[in-house]
Protein backbone atom coordinates (compact mmCIF):
# COMPACT_ATOMS: atom_id res chain seq x y z
CA UNK A 1 0.00 0.00 0.00
CA UNK A 2 1.42 3.29 -0.61
CA UNK A 3 1.57 6.40 1.60
CA UNK A 4 -1.03 8.07 -0.92
CA UNK A 5 -3.24 4.92 -0.42
CA UNK A 6 -2.86 4.93 3.01
CA UNK A 7 -4.25 8.96 3.64
CA UNK A 8 -6.88 8.10 1.51
CA UNK A 9 -8.04 5.01 3.48
CA UNK A 10 -7.27 7.05 6.77
CA UNK A 11 -9.11 10.45 5.26
CA UNK A 12 -11.83 7.99 4.06
CA UNK A 13 -12.33 6.23 7.67
CA UNK A 14 -11.87 9.60 9.66
CA UNK A 15 -14.40 10.67 6.62
CA UNK A 16 -16.76 7.84 7.76
CA UNK A 17 -16.86 8.08 11.44
CA UNK A 18 -17.21 12.09 11.64
CA UNK A 19 -20.26 11.23 8.88
CA UNK A 20 -21.36 8.65 11.78
CA UNK A 21 -21.20 11.13 14.64
CA UNK A 22 -22.92 14.14 12.87
CA UNK A 23 -25.76 12.00 11.38
CA UNK A 24 -26.41 10.89 15.00
CA UNK A 25 -26.55 14.50 16.00
CA UNK A 26 -28.91 15.21 13.33
CA UNK A 27 -30.98 12.28 14.24
CA UNK A 28 -31.13 13.40 17.60
CA UNK A 29 -31.98 17.01 17.16
CA UNK A 30 -34.29 16.85 13.60
CA UNK A 31 -37.46 15.70 16.16
CA UNK A 32 -37.00 19.18 17.34
CA UNK A 33 -37.40 20.83 14.47
CA UNK A 34 -41.25 21.31 14.30
CA UNK A 35 -40.92 22.35 17.88
CA UNK A 36 -38.58 25.40 16.67
CA UNK A 37 -40.43 26.35 13.97
CA UNK A 38 -43.67 26.58 15.67
CA UNK A 39 -42.67 28.62 18.73
CA UNK A 40 -39.51 29.57 18.70
CA UNK A 41 -36.17 28.97 20.75
CA UNK A 42 -37.29 29.39 24.17
CA UNK A 43 -33.68 28.48 26.63
CA UNK A 44 -30.57 27.28 25.83
CA UNK A 45 -30.95 24.03 24.52
CA UNK A 46 -33.01 25.08 21.85
CA UNK A 47 -30.89 27.83 20.72
CA UNK A 48 -27.81 24.57 20.69
CA UNK A 49 -30.09 22.51 18.98
CA UNK A 50 -31.08 25.56 16.24
CA UNK A 51 -27.36 26.36 15.86
CA UNK A 52 -26.63 23.14 15.01
CA UNK A 53 -29.53 21.91 12.67
CA UNK A 54 -28.35 25.21 10.59
CA UNK A 55 -24.67 23.74 10.44
CA UNK A 56 -26.17 20.83 9.52
CA UNK A 57 -27.67 22.14 6.89
CA UNK A 58 -24.76 24.27 5.40
CA UNK A 59 -22.62 20.83 5.21
CA UNK A 60 -25.14 19.72 3.42
CA UNK A 61 -26.11 22.14 1.04
CA UNK A 62 -21.61 22.13 0.77
CA UNK A 63 -21.44 18.59 -0.03
CA UNK A 64 -24.34 18.38 -2.45
CA UNK A 65 -22.90 21.27 -3.94
CA UNK A 66 -19.69 20.28 -4.37
CA UNK A 67 -20.52 17.02 -5.89
CA UNK A 68 -23.13 18.34 -8.60
CA UNK A 69 -20.07 21.87 -9.24
CA UNK A 70 -17.89 18.56 -10.28
CA UNK A 71 -19.88 16.49 -12.04
CA UNK A 72 -21.15 19.65 -14.07
CA UNK A 73 -17.71 20.79 -14.75
CA UNK A 74 -16.24 17.73 -15.77
CA UNK A 75 -18.96 16.37 -17.83
CA UNK A 76 -18.75 20.06 -19.92
CA UNK A 77 -14.94 20.30 -20.28
CA UNK A 78 -15.11 16.52 -21.66
CA UNK A 79 -17.67 17.30 -24.29
CA UNK A 80 -16.42 20.44 -25.21
CA UNK A 81 -12.75 18.79 -25.18
CA UNK A 82 -14.12 15.55 -27.19
CA UNK A 83 -15.79 17.41 -29.84
CA UNK A 84 -11.99 18.37 -30.79
CA UNK A 85 -10.88 14.70 -30.58
CA UNK A 86 -8.47 13.90 -33.39
CA UNK A 87 -7.09 10.56 -34.34
CA UNK A 88 -3.81 9.35 -32.45
CA UNK A 89 -0.94 10.90 -33.83
CA UNK A 90 1.59 8.27 -34.53
CA UNK A 91 3.85 10.13 -32.44
CA UNK A 92 1.67 9.09 -29.67
CA UNK A 93 0.87 6.05 -30.66
CA UNK A 94 4.83 5.85 -30.73
CA UNK A 95 4.95 6.31 -27.23
CA UNK A 96 2.36 4.78 -26.06
CA UNK A 97 4.01 1.39 -27.07
CA UNK A 98 3.69 -1.32 -24.05
CA UNK A 99 1.77 0.70 -21.68
CA UNK A 100 -1.49 -1.19 -22.43
CA UNK A 101 -3.27 2.03 -23.01
CA UNK A 102 -4.94 0.37 -25.75
CA UNK A 103 -8.01 2.58 -27.05
CA UNK A 104 -7.56 4.64 -23.40
CA UNK A 105 -5.80 7.59 -25.14
CA UNK A 106 -7.52 10.96 -26.66
CA UNK A 107 -5.81 13.59 -28.38
CA UNK A 108 -7.66 16.98 -28.86
CA UNK A 109 -6.96 20.03 -30.76
CA UNK A 110 -6.16 22.80 -28.28
CA UNK A 111 -3.27 25.55 -28.55
CA UNK A 112 -2.95 24.77 -24.67
CA UNK A 113 -0.29 22.23 -23.65
CA UNK A 114 -2.06 19.76 -21.48
CA UNK A 115 -2.63 16.44 -19.95
CA UNK A 116 -4.70 14.80 -17.54
CA UNK A 117 -7.13 11.88 -16.66
CA UNK A 118 -10.86 11.62 -16.40
CA UNK A 119 -14.02 9.87 -16.02
CA UNK A 120 -14.45 7.86 -12.96
CA UNK A 121 -14.83 4.03 -13.30
CA UNK A 122 -12.67 3.62 -16.42
CA UNK A 123 -10.35 6.28 -17.21
CA UNK A 124 -9.36 7.90 -19.97
CA UNK A 125 -5.95 10.36 -21.34
CA UNK A 126 -6.42 13.14 -22.41
CA UNK A 127 -3.29 15.39 -24.63
CA UNK A 128 -3.71 18.22 -26.45
CA UNK A 129 -2.09 18.68 -29.85
CA UNK A 130 0.31 21.39 -28.52
CA UNK A 131 1.57 19.17 -25.94
CA UNK A 132 1.60 16.72 -27.88
CA UNK A 133 4.11 18.93 -30.20
CA UNK A 134 5.68 20.58 -27.85
CA UNK A 135 7.31 17.34 -26.50
CA UNK A 136 9.62 15.02 -27.68
CA UNK A 137 9.32 11.07 -27.61
CA UNK A 138 10.99 10.61 -24.16
CA UNK A 139 8.86 13.00 -22.39
CA UNK A 140 5.56 12.46 -24.00
CA UNK A 141 6.55 8.72 -22.30
CA UNK A 142 7.32 10.11 -19.56
CA UNK A 143 4.00 11.96 -19.09
CA UNK A 144 2.06 8.86 -20.59
CA UNK A 145 3.88 7.24 -17.44
CA UNK A 146 2.11 9.83 -15.03
CA UNK A 147 -0.65 9.51 -16.53
CA UNK A 148 -0.99 5.76 -16.44
CA UNK A 149 -0.63 5.81 -12.68
CA UNK A 150 -3.72 8.07 -12.35
CA UNK A 151 -5.61 5.62 -14.27
CA UNK A 152 -4.79 3.26 -12.82
CA UNK A 153 -5.70 3.80 -9.43
CA UNK A 154 -8.54 5.76 -10.88
CA UNK A 155 -7.49 8.70 -9.06
CA UNK A 156 -10.55 11.29 -10.85
CA UNK A 157 -13.10 8.56 -8.43
CA UNK A 158 -10.86 9.20 -5.42
CA UNK A 159 -10.55 12.98 -5.94
CA UNK A 160 -14.78 13.53 -6.30
CA UNK A 161 -15.12 11.21 -3.29
CA UNK A 162 -13.06 13.04 -1.11
CA UNK A 163 -13.87 16.23 -2.31
CA UNK A 164 -17.44 15.81 -1.86
CA UNK A 165 -16.08 14.51 1.83
CA UNK A 166 -13.80 17.60 2.73
CA UNK A 167 -16.72 19.92 1.72
CA UNK A 168 -19.73 17.90 3.92
CA UNK A 169 -17.54 17.89 6.75
CA UNK A 170 -16.27 21.13 6.75
CA UNK A 171 -16.58 21.06 10.41
CA UNK A 172 -14.02 18.69 10.77
CA UNK A 173 -11.36 20.77 9.02
CA UNK A 174 -8.77 17.78 9.09
CA UNK A 175 -10.21 16.07 6.25
CA UNK A 176 -9.75 19.04 3.99
CA UNK A 177 -5.97 18.93 5.33
CA UNK A 178 -5.44 15.55 4.47
CA UNK A 179 -6.89 15.90 0.88
CA UNK A 180 -4.35 18.61 -0.37
CA UNK A 181 -1.80 16.28 0.83
CA UNK A 182 -3.18 12.96 -0.52
CA UNK A 183 -3.69 15.34 -4.25
CA UNK A 184 0.10 16.19 -3.71
CA UNK A 185 1.45 13.00 -2.65
CA UNK A 186 -0.85 11.34 -5.49
CA UNK A 187 1.46 13.41 -8.15
CA UNK A 188 5.05 12.43 -6.31
CA UNK A 189 3.66 9.44 -6.61
CA UNK A 190 2.79 9.19 -10.13
CA UNK A 191 6.20 11.17 -10.98
CA UNK A 192 7.89 9.01 -9.40
CA UNK A 193 6.19 6.17 -11.08
CA UNK A 194 7.32 8.26 -14.28
CA UNK A 195 10.58 8.51 -13.18
CA UNK A 196 11.29 4.67 -12.32
CA UNK A 197 9.74 3.72 -15.65
CA UNK A 198 11.89 6.27 -17.64
CA UNK A 199 15.06 5.16 -15.49
CA UNK A 200 15.82 8.92 -14.96
CA UNK A 201 14.52 12.10 -13.87
CA UNK A 202 15.81 13.83 -17.07
CA UNK A 203 12.61 13.31 -19.36
CA UNK A 204 9.95 13.84 -16.76
CA UNK A 205 11.80 16.91 -15.78
CA UNK A 206 12.03 18.63 -18.96
CA UNK A 207 8.14 17.51 -19.94
CA UNK A 208 7.40 19.50 -16.47
CA UNK A 209 9.98 22.25 -17.74
CA UNK A 210 8.27 22.33 -21.44
CA UNK A 211 4.75 23.21 -19.86
CA UNK A 212 5.57 25.82 -16.86
CA UNK A 213 3.47 29.11 -17.77
CA UNK A 214 5.84 32.06 -19.02
CA UNK A 215 4.66 34.17 -15.30
CA UNK A 216 5.89 32.61 -12.47
CA UNK A 217 3.60 35.08 -10.39
CA UNK A 218 0.45 32.77 -11.59
CA UNK A 219 -1.46 31.84 -8.04
CA UNK A 220 -4.71 31.08 -8.72
CA UNK A 221 -5.57 28.58 -6.23
CA UNK A 222 -6.63 25.79 -7.95
CA UNK A 223 -4.25 23.36 -6.85
CA UNK A 224 -4.11 23.40 -2.81
CA UNK A 225 -0.92 24.73 -2.07
CA UNK A 226 1.08 22.50 1.45
CA UNK A 227 2.76 24.88 3.46
CA UNK A 228 4.46 27.75 0.76
CA UNK A 229 4.64 25.40 -2.01
CA UNK A 230 2.77 25.42 -4.81
CA UNK A 231 1.94 21.71 -5.75
CA UNK A 232 4.18 21.86 -8.61
CA UNK A 233 6.65 23.38 -6.30
CA UNK A 234 6.67 20.65 -4.11
CA UNK A 235 7.41 18.20 -7.05
CA UNK A 236 9.97 20.15 -8.27
CA UNK A 237 11.41 19.43 -4.82
CA UNK A 238 11.41 15.86 -4.50
CA UNK A 239 12.62 14.98 -8.14
CA UNK A 240 15.77 17.05 -6.94
CA UNK A 241 15.57 15.28 -3.42
CA UNK A 242 13.09 11.78 -3.07
CA UNK A 243 12.64 12.63 0.83
CA UNK A 244 9.33 11.60 2.06
CA UNK A 245 6.99 14.56 2.26
CA UNK A 246 6.30 15.54 6.14
CA UNK A 247 2.23 15.31 6.22
CA UNK A 248 2.29 18.69 7.96
CA UNK A 249 -1.34 19.13 9.44
CA UNK A 250 -1.92 21.99 11.20
CA UNK A 251 -2.48 22.17 14.97
CA UNK A 252 -5.26 24.42 14.77
CA UNK A 253 -7.19 21.94 12.39
CA UNK A 254 -5.96 19.07 14.21
CA UNK A 255 -7.66 20.27 17.36
CA UNK A 256 -10.80 21.59 16.11
CA UNK A 257 -11.53 18.63 14.04
CA UNK A 258 -11.08 16.60 17.75
CA UNK A 259 -13.11 19.44 19.60
CA UNK A 260 -15.80 18.83 17.23
CA UNK A 261 -16.28 15.51 16.80
CA UNK A 262 -15.99 15.47 20.78
CA UNK A 263 -18.31 17.69 21.29
CA UNK A 264 -20.77 16.46 18.88
CA UNK A 265 -20.65 13.19 20.38
CA UNK A 266 -21.12 14.71 23.79
CA UNK A 267 -24.32 16.55 22.57
CA UNK A 268 -25.62 13.19 21.03
CA UNK A 269 -24.68 11.14 24.61
CA UNK A 270 -27.07 14.27 25.96
CA UNK A 271 -29.42 14.48 23.41
CA UNK A 272 -29.05 18.39 23.22
CA UNK A 273 -30.06 18.71 26.65
CA UNK A 274 -33.27 17.12 26.65
CA UNK A 275 -32.27 13.35 28.57
CA UNK A 276 -32.86 12.66 31.77
CA UNK A 277 -29.22 12.91 32.53
CA UNK A 278 -28.64 16.24 31.81
CA UNK A 279 -31.52 17.07 33.57
CA UNK A 280 -30.49 15.45 37.06
CA UNK A 281 -27.15 17.82 37.04
CA UNK A 282 -26.91 21.02 38.26
CA UNK A 283 -27.73 23.78 35.33
CA UNK A 284 -24.70 25.74 36.12
CA UNK A 285 -22.22 23.00 34.91
CA UNK A 286 -24.22 21.48 33.04
CA UNK A 287 -25.52 24.16 30.40
CA UNK A 288 -21.89 25.44 29.60
CA UNK A 289 -20.11 22.29 29.81
CA UNK A 290 -22.35 20.06 28.12
CA UNK A 291 -23.94 22.66 25.70
CA UNK A 292 -22.87 25.97 25.13
CA UNK A 293 -19.20 24.51 25.23
CA UNK A 294 -19.55 22.02 23.00
CA UNK A 295 -21.64 23.78 20.68
CA UNK A 296 -19.21 26.84 20.64
CA UNK A 297 -16.60 24.17 19.50
CA UNK A 298 -18.49 23.10 17.05
CA UNK A 299 -18.79 26.53 15.72
CA UNK A 300 -15.50 27.44 16.00
CA UNK A 301 -14.81 24.21 14.08
CA UNK A 302 -17.09 25.47 11.47
CA UNK A 303 -15.92 28.84 10.98
CA UNK A 304 -12.13 27.55 10.29
CA UNK A 305 -13.93 24.85 7.95
CA UNK A 306 -16.02 26.93 5.89
CA UNK A 307 -13.18 29.48 5.56
CA UNK A 308 -11.26 26.96 4.03
CA UNK A 309 -14.15 25.60 2.06
CA UNK A 310 -14.75 29.07 0.36
CA UNK A 311 -11.26 30.25 0.05
CA UNK A 312 -9.94 28.69 -3.34
CA UNK A 313 -13.00 30.10 -4.55
CA UNK A 314 -12.86 33.99 -3.09
CA UNK A 315 -9.03 33.14 -4.22
CA UNK A 316 -10.16 32.69 -7.70
CA UNK A 317 -12.97 35.75 -8.11
CA UNK A 318 -10.00 37.36 -6.34
CA UNK A 319 -7.17 37.10 -9.61
CA UNK A 320 -10.23 36.56 -11.99
CA UNK A 321 -10.97 40.08 -11.03
CA UNK A 322 -7.49 41.80 -10.76
CA UNK B 1 -2.30 0.00 -29.87
CA UNK B 2 -5.40 2.31 -30.31
CA UNK B 3 -5.22 3.91 -33.77
CA UNK B 4 -7.73 5.49 -36.10
CA UNK B 5 -10.46 3.04 -35.82
CA UNK B 6 -11.25 4.41 -32.65
CA UNK B 7 -11.56 7.52 -33.59
CA UNK B 8 -14.53 6.89 -36.37
CA UNK B 9 -15.25 9.66 -38.94
CA UNK B 10 -11.61 11.56 -38.39
CA UNK B 11 -8.66 11.49 -40.29
CA UNK B 12 -5.35 11.11 -39.15
CA UNK B 13 -3.80 14.60 -38.61
CA UNK B 14 -0.60 15.88 -39.94
CA UNK B 15 0.49 17.85 -37.07
CA UNK B 16 2.81 20.26 -38.88
CA UNK B 17 -0.21 21.03 -40.28
CA UNK B 18 -2.00 22.20 -36.94
CA UNK B 19 -0.96 25.17 -35.12
CA UNK B 20 2.89 25.20 -34.39
CA UNK B 21 3.64 26.22 -30.56
CA UNK B 22 4.55 29.78 -31.53
CA UNK B 23 6.31 32.45 -29.63
CA UNK B 24 3.70 33.71 -26.28
CA UNK B 25 2.95 36.73 -28.04
CA UNK B 26 1.84 35.30 -31.09
CA UNK B 27 -1.49 32.84 -29.59
CA UNK B 28 -3.00 36.66 -29.00
CA UNK B 29 -2.10 39.00 -31.55
CA UNK B 30 -2.01 38.28 -35.26
CA UNK B 31 0.89 37.74 -37.30
CA UNK B 32 0.95 41.64 -38.56
CA UNK B 33 0.40 42.81 -34.89
CA UNK B 34 3.08 40.88 -34.01
CA UNK B 35 5.55 41.93 -36.37
CA UNK B 36 4.32 45.55 -35.16
CA UNK B 37 5.00 45.10 -31.69
CA UNK B 38 8.01 43.42 -32.57
CA UNK B 39 9.40 46.19 -34.01
CA UNK B 40 8.11 48.56 -31.56
CA UNK B 41 9.86 46.68 -28.83
CA UNK B 42 12.96 46.92 -30.73
CA UNK B 43 12.72 50.67 -31.17
CA UNK B 44 10.77 51.63 -28.04
CA UNK B 45 9.14 54.35 -29.88
CA UNK B 46 8.27 55.00 -33.79
CA UNK B 47 5.57 56.96 -35.69
CA UNK B 48 3.44 55.22 -38.64
CA UNK B 49 6.00 56.05 -41.09
CA UNK B 50 8.83 54.81 -39.45
CA UNK B 51 7.26 51.18 -38.74
CA UNK B 52 6.02 50.86 -42.75
CA UNK B 53 9.53 51.95 -43.22
CA UNK B 54 11.29 49.65 -41.17
CA UNK B 55 8.75 46.47 -42.46
CA UNK B 56 9.60 47.67 -46.21
CA UNK B 57 12.70 46.03 -45.80
CA UNK B 58 11.16 42.49 -45.98
CA UNK B 59 7.48 43.22 -47.16
CA UNK B 60 5.51 45.76 -49.18
CA UNK B 61 2.49 47.22 -46.82
CA UNK B 62 0.59 50.23 -47.79
CA UNK B 63 0.76 53.04 -44.90
CA UNK B 64 -3.11 52.85 -43.92
CA UNK B 65 -2.95 48.74 -43.37
CA UNK B 66 -0.16 49.92 -40.58
CA UNK B 67 -1.92 53.04 -39.15
CA UNK B 68 -4.73 50.72 -38.28
CA UNK B 69 -3.19 47.95 -37.12
CA UNK B 70 -1.27 50.56 -34.66
CA UNK B 71 -4.15 52.42 -34.04
CA UNK B 72 -6.33 48.74 -32.98
CA UNK B 73 -2.87 47.93 -30.92
CA UNK B 74 -3.41 51.45 -29.30
CA UNK B 75 -6.93 50.35 -28.34
CA UNK B 76 -6.20 46.95 -27.12
CA UNK B 77 -3.68 48.97 -24.47
CA UNK B 78 -0.49 47.53 -26.23
CA UNK B 79 0.47 51.21 -27.01
CA UNK B 80 0.60 54.03 -25.83
CA UNK B 81 0.87 57.20 -28.21
CA UNK B 82 1.62 60.77 -28.03
CA UNK B 83 1.21 63.99 -30.05
CA UNK B 84 4.10 65.05 -31.69
CA UNK B 85 3.16 68.12 -34.12
CA UNK B 86 1.15 66.19 -36.57
CA UNK B 87 1.81 62.73 -35.98
CA UNK B 88 1.43 60.48 -33.57
CA UNK B 89 4.58 58.79 -31.58
CA UNK B 90 3.77 55.23 -30.32
CA UNK B 91 5.31 53.68 -27.28
CA UNK B 92 4.99 49.68 -26.11
CA UNK B 93 2.92 49.89 -22.77
CA UNK B 94 4.82 46.91 -21.80
CA UNK B 95 8.16 44.98 -22.16
CA UNK B 96 8.12 41.88 -24.17
CA UNK B 97 8.83 40.28 -21.21
CA UNK B 98 5.84 41.60 -19.28
CA UNK B 99 3.54 41.58 -22.08
CA UNK B 100 4.61 37.65 -21.94
CA UNK B 101 4.01 37.00 -18.35
CA UNK B 102 0.32 38.75 -18.95
CA UNK B 103 -0.52 36.32 -21.81
CA UNK B 104 0.32 33.48 -19.78
CA UNK B 105 -1.47 34.17 -16.98
CA UNK B 106 -4.19 34.87 -18.95
CA UNK B 107 -3.89 31.89 -20.59
CA UNK B 108 -3.65 30.00 -17.33
CA UNK B 109 -6.83 31.46 -15.77
CA UNK B 110 -8.36 30.49 -19.07
CA UNK B 111 -7.63 27.08 -18.08
CA UNK B 112 -8.30 27.51 -14.69
CA UNK B 113 -11.66 28.71 -15.33
CA UNK B 114 -12.37 26.04 -17.82
CA UNK B 115 -10.61 23.00 -15.34
CA UNK B 116 -10.99 24.17 -11.98
CA UNK B 117 -14.14 22.12 -10.81
CA UNK B 118 -13.67 19.35 -12.68
CA UNK B 119 -12.59 16.33 -10.61
CA UNK B 120 -9.30 15.16 -12.60
CA UNK B 121 -5.76 14.52 -12.35
CA UNK B 122 -4.51 16.57 -14.49
CA UNK B 123 -0.12 16.51 -15.31
CA UNK B 124 -0.65 20.41 -13.93
CA UNK B 125 2.05 22.23 -14.11
CA UNK B 126 0.08 25.22 -16.19
CA UNK B 127 -1.93 26.37 -13.42
CA UNK B 128 0.57 26.58 -10.76
CA UNK B 129 3.31 28.99 -9.26
CA UNK B 130 6.67 28.10 -10.00
CA UNK B 131 8.91 30.78 -8.50
CA UNK B 132 11.89 31.20 -10.44
CA UNK B 133 14.28 29.55 -7.89
CA UNK B 134 12.19 26.42 -8.79
CA UNK B 135 12.40 27.21 -12.51
CA UNK B 136 15.95 26.91 -12.81
CA UNK B 137 15.76 24.43 -10.60
CA UNK B 138 14.01 22.00 -12.79
CA UNK B 139 15.92 23.56 -15.84
CA UNK B 140 19.08 21.87 -14.13
CA UNK B 141 17.35 18.60 -13.70
CA UNK B 142 16.20 18.35 -17.38
CA UNK B 143 19.89 18.68 -18.05
CA UNK B 144 21.24 16.42 -15.79
CA UNK B 145 22.72 12.76 -17.48
CA UNK B 146 21.98 14.58 -20.87
CA UNK B 147 24.51 13.96 -23.48
CA UNK B 148 24.37 17.32 -25.02
CA UNK B 149 22.40 20.20 -22.79
CA UNK B 150 19.17 20.92 -24.54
Amino acid sequence: MSRADRVFTIMLGLALASSAILLALLLTLAPRVEQLASRGAEDTADVVAALVLLLAVCGISLGVATLFRQLTATAMLIRRLVARKIALPSTVLAAATGLELDGRIDVVSDERPFSFCYWFLRPRICLSTALVERLDADELRAVLHHERYHLRQRDPLRQIVARYFAAGLYVVPVVDELLAFHTLQKEIEADQEAVRASGDVRSLASALYKLLPDADDVSLGLLVPVSSLSVTEARIDQLIARRPLSMGLSPLSVVLSGGALIAAAVLVAFKGGASVAFETLPPLYAVPGLLVGPASLLFAAAVDGGLHQLRPLTQRLFNLST
Amino acid sequence: MADARDNPGVSRPDLRRLRRPEKAEEKFLGPLETEVMVRLWKRRSATVRDIVEDLAKTRELAYTTVMTIMVRLHEKGLLERTREGKTYVYRPSHTRDEHRARLSRDLVRGLVAEFGDAALAAFSAELDTVDSAHRAALRRLAQKDAREPR
